[in-house]
């Protein structure tokens, strides 16, 4: 694929080692000269000095040809302008980072009218991110695909301990919902109607968005009760703006603080029902008074990484049970989770992942490796030329360790049964056990083209190793 | 430092130069010669159980920092250098070590000296392993290791910009893979054509091949005594000859621009300017020492003039006349040649026109400061600025280079040579180009040099191949310190 990404900042070269390791044509184009070697010197990439929004310079980089657009520049604007005139120049797809909130609820009118593929928010997704693992516990744990039309996620058959004991095909509770997998002592069931639900199972459930959301309301009330009821949150910036804000939506009590009076103004107009502070987060006075010790949960969103860290280290000392920091290198996460900080966000990496994720498009979007790499959970773009298209689910020789969970077709979900038919540019969400990873190239993929095809094209199938 | 991923790709790299022996070998399966075949068939084996025993050593990650990737690169031309010498040893032909080792280096480095008075008595797989060690060595041989083993799963891009040469090698495809075969396409296409024109002016087969090796490798080699001296008054094959130097001496990216349609990248690029400037000065400049002294024909005098000038410049080293004869003016201007070079990203040796163009403006930029000290100056090279570094790198690398040719031209002149012969000496080894002037011109050879010269002679060629700073890193005991 060929990819330009304009802007080389934290994220533009984030993406552009992500991307470069897959079979993919990249150029870098930004004004700073000392970004641009940098990033040449890690990555296999070909840098252009210049700015991206010159018409001259996209058209020398002939977009006719370019498969994507990812502009990731400072500046919102520029970003989505890059991606109008390169889109029509020519350009396939595009992608922009747009962060502005004001801009946060026209994300869809870019989309529709002006025709920018993807637009990521860094702080929005590190937003939904944390405010996911906030609410874990409180409902399922929840993973969701085809950009949140369908969720994943698990429940133990003791929260629903009338199914124990009874096969599959006589459940009827699910509904619209499919069963992926059964999680039985340390082993991964590819279940069929015939399969015997037991109390310890822990049930993988596939399904369209909404039924799995509503089911698992319900669940909440069967399920463990302990739940996660007050939030603080350190800085009320971007990201601590749209935490609130879904947090809220969610019923939970949120109370922000934040050192300037302007911003606090403002989240506190905004933000109807969340108590804005305005003060210093890292007054340790002010957070007692707050009641740090009898919040839930605490995320520290400031712009300052040490700070978000002792923060949060102080919250947990103070017996806070999740702890959440944001920081801003990437390379950090691994050591601060490992200070006993339960989680460290990078806005950076979740953005980085996004885009990925779209861009991956044709490919396997490998989304989650489940019970220590016993299983995967991918969203596969259906290419025009792959097999499995034109043939009943029931007729594909689909093999047992691998389960079309749900197909979305042009914003439509459908769970599919034994007659359905696969499509080129559906996104199929499948569950397959590692062993069979090699059987969805056959299924989702044409035949390679043999060893001189190979050799020219630098070996490297869609897919050659299954996981890194 | 990744060793273990350093003896991998060192071992694949002596596996696929076996591989390549066969075609040698084939010749001489040919030409029924048996020393040869025994000698080639030994180094394969060696070569073979050498390479076979580094390439299964395991290493823990794939990746290669500039550390590695500077010491494959140093290692690698050194190994294949001496394992191109087997042969040579081998099949009786050059029994001296030594002269084996410089002759081997000779080719790969595509310098073109030799050691061997009577290289027509040598059997013609020999000979042609000659020629085609130029052709492998003239593109760079890592590169080339790395574009046909992806599996080998090196990004190569640290490698490749330790290989290729001129201060910043230009990658004109976002991956590395997809520009080392695109190099190499045009490498191989331009050697195609040249073959077929050198055939189509009546030479065999076997000569045409070895030429067009040579040629399009700016290597020099040739498999006659008197280099191509005999061809004088083919004026088709001189012109093809002299042509297709000059084409092997621009920067390569240039022909994927002309397929790409690019025709303004192309003319308005700066170094390819100077480069074709620098040839018509040096041929009007050479032609006035020669016409009515030399050759009493116009026609004669720019046929050679032309012929030696592309030759010197570009490195390659092929005579067409003994030059050591012409005015000292001539000669002079041949001699300051040796210090220009090719363009960068050719296979040209030398300082590369590049540096020139650089050096030239800074030194301009300089005069022009001492009348407006506060003016700012930046270099601009094909309409782009110059970044510091690279200004930098440029002016370094020239006192780097002169630095060394003093040091070399000083420790050769200890074998008692007269200071022309010795500074040419020096000045043809480093800039890869092949013969020098006096002792060591068109129709001498380097055979007899001690030894320790020879030695030092191909350690230059190696230090004037990797331009310098790769080779001469190693040496430093920072380099080995983690």
């Amino acid at each position: 694929m060929n990819i330009v990404i304009v802007g080389i900042g934290k994220l533009g070269h984030k993406l552009a080692e992500m991307l470069a390791t897959k079979d993919n044509n990249i150029k870098v184009v930004d004004v700073n000269q000392a970004a641009l070697s940098r990033v040449v010197n890690r990555v296999d990439v070909l840098a252009i000095e210049g700015n991206g929004v010159q018409v001259q310079l996209l058209e020398d980089l002939d977009m006719k040809k370019t498969d994507l657009v990812v502009a990731v520049t400072d500046s919102d604007e520029t970003n989505v302008l890059i991606c109008l005139t390169a889109k029509s120049l020519g350009c396939a797809r595009v992608a922009a980072r747009v962060r502005n909130p004001e801009y946060a609820n026209q994300i869809e009118f870019f989309k529709e009218n002006l025709g920018v593929d993807f637009i990521t928010n860094p702080e929005y997704d590190t937003a939904l991110d944390v405010a996911r693992y906030i609410l874990r516990g409180y409902t399922a744990h929840m993973e969701s695909f085809a950009s949140g039309k369908v969720g994943l996620f698990d429940v133990p058959v003791q929260a629903l301990p009338h199914l124990a004991g009874q096969k599959l095909q006589d459940v009827d509770v699910f509904g619209q919902i499919l069963v992926a997998a059964v999680y039985r002592d340390g082993q991964v069931i590819v279940p069929s109607g015939a399969t015997e639900l037991q109390e310890q199972d822990t049930l993988y459930l596939i399904g369209r968005r909404e039924t799995v959301t509503s089911f698992t309301k319900e669940l909440a009330f069967l399920g463990e009760r302990h739940t996660t009821r007050r939030v603080m949150i350190l800085g009320g910036g971007r990201a601590g703006f749209y935490l609130a804000q879904r947090l809220l939506a969610s019923g939970l009590i949120v109370k922000i603080i934040e050192q300037s009076e302007e911003r606090c103004n403002y989240l506190a107009a905004s933000l109807k029902g969340v108590l804005v502070i305005c003060g210093d987060g890292t007054d340790l006075e002010l957070l007692q008074d707050e009641n740090l010790a009898e919040m839930d949960a605490l995320v520290s969103l400031t712009g300052n990484d040490e700070e978000n860290l002792m923060l949060a280290l102080l919250g947990k000392q103070q017996g806070v049970p999740k702890v959440i920091a944001k920081v801003s290198r990437s390379n950090f996460v691994p050591i601060i989770e490992q200070l006993g900080i339960d989680r460290a966000v990078n806005p950076v990496l979740i953005s980085a992942g996004e885009i990925v994720r779209f861009v991956q498009g044709g490919q396997i979007a490998s989304l989650s490796l489940m019970f220590g790499g016993q299983a995967e959970a991918l969203e596969i773009v259906v290419r025009e030329d792959a097999p499995i298209i034109g043939k009943k689910l029931s007729e594909a020789q689909i093999p047992k360790g691998l389960i079309i969970g749900a197909i979305v077709r042009k914003g439509q979900v459908l769970i599919p049964d034994g007659s359905s038919m696969i499509e080129s540019q559906d996104r199929v969400i499948a569950f397959c056990l590692h062993s069979e990873i090699s059987s969805l190239d056959r299924l989702f993929y044409p035949k390679q083209r043999g060893w001189l095809h190979e050799l020219w094209n630098g070996g490297k199938g869609p897919r050659k190793s299954p996981s890194n | 430092m990744n060793f273990g991923m350093v003896a991998r790709v060192l071992g694949n790299l002596l596996l696929i130069e076996a591989a390549f022996l066969s075609i040698p070998l084939g010749i001489s399966v040919y030409y029924q010669e048996r020393g040869a075949i025994l000698g080639f068939l030994l180094a394969m084996g060696i070569m073979g159980l050498i390479g076979l025993f580094l390439a299964i050593v395991k290493s823990k990650s794939s990746r290669l920092k500039a550390r590695e990737a500077i010491l494959i690169v140093t290692l690698g031309w050194t190994l294949t250098s001496f394992f191109a010498a087997l042969p040579f040893v081998l099949s009786g032909s050059v029994p001296n070590l030594a002269d084996a080792f410089f002759e081997a280096t000779s080719s790969l480095t595509t310098t073109g000296s030799t050691v061997i008075p009577d290289v027509e008595s040598l059997p013609k797989g020999v000979l042609f392993w000659r020629s085609f060690a130029h052709w492998l060595g003239g593109m760079g041989i890592l590169v080339l290791t790395l574009a046909i083993l992806p599996s080998l799963g090196v990004g190569g891009l640290q490698i490749f910009k330790a290989e290729s040469p001129g201060p910043s090698p230009d990658k004109f495809t976002p991956r590395i893979v997809a520009t080392t075969k695109i190099l190499y396409t045009i490498y191989l296409a331009l050697t195609i054509v040249q073959s077929l024109v050198f055939r189509w002016s009546g030479l065999s087969l076997f000569d045409s091949l070895v030429l067009a090796f040579g040629t399009v490798s700016t290597g020099g080699l040739a498999v006659y005594n008197d280099s191509l001296m005999r061809y004088g008054s083919n004026n088709f094959l001189v012109y093809a000859v002299a042509i297709g130097m000059i084409m092997s001496g621009v920067n390569f990216s240039l022909y994927y621009d002309l397929w790409q349609r690019r025709f303004k990248q192309v003319t308005v690029n700066s170094e390819f300017r100077l480069y074709l400037a620098i040839l018509l000065v040096a041929v009007v400049l050479v032609s006035i020492g020669l016409y009515g002294k030399v050759y009493e024909s116009l026609g004669e005098t720019i046929k050679q003039s032309l012929f030696q000038v592309s030759s010197i410049m570009t490195t390659t080293g092929y005579t067409t006349a003994d030059y050591d004869r012409w005015p000292s003016f001539s000669k002079g201007v041949l001699f300051l040649l040796m210090f220009v070079g090719g363009s960068a990203g050719s296979t040209a040796g030398g300082v590369k026109v590049i540096r020139l163009l650089v050096a030239a403006k800074v030194v301009r930029r300089e005069i022009a400061k001492t009348l407006h000290p506060q003016a700012m100056t930046p270099i601009i090279i094909n309409g782009r600025v110059a970044s510091s570094e690279v200004v930098q790198g440029v002016t370094s690398f020239y006192l780097l280079y002169l630095a060394v040719f003093v040091i070399g031209s000083l420790l050769i002149s200890l074998e008692g040579l007269d200071p022309f012969s010795s500074m040419s000496a020096v000045a043809a080894t480093l800039g890869n180009i092949g013969p020098g002037f006096g002792n060591v011109g068109p129709t001498a050879t380097f055979a007899m040099f001690s030894p320790f010269s020879k030695l030092l002679l191909s350690f230059l060629m190696l230090v004037g191949r990797l331009e310098l700073f790769t080779l001469l890193v190693i040496l430093t005991p920072s380099f080995w310190r983690e």
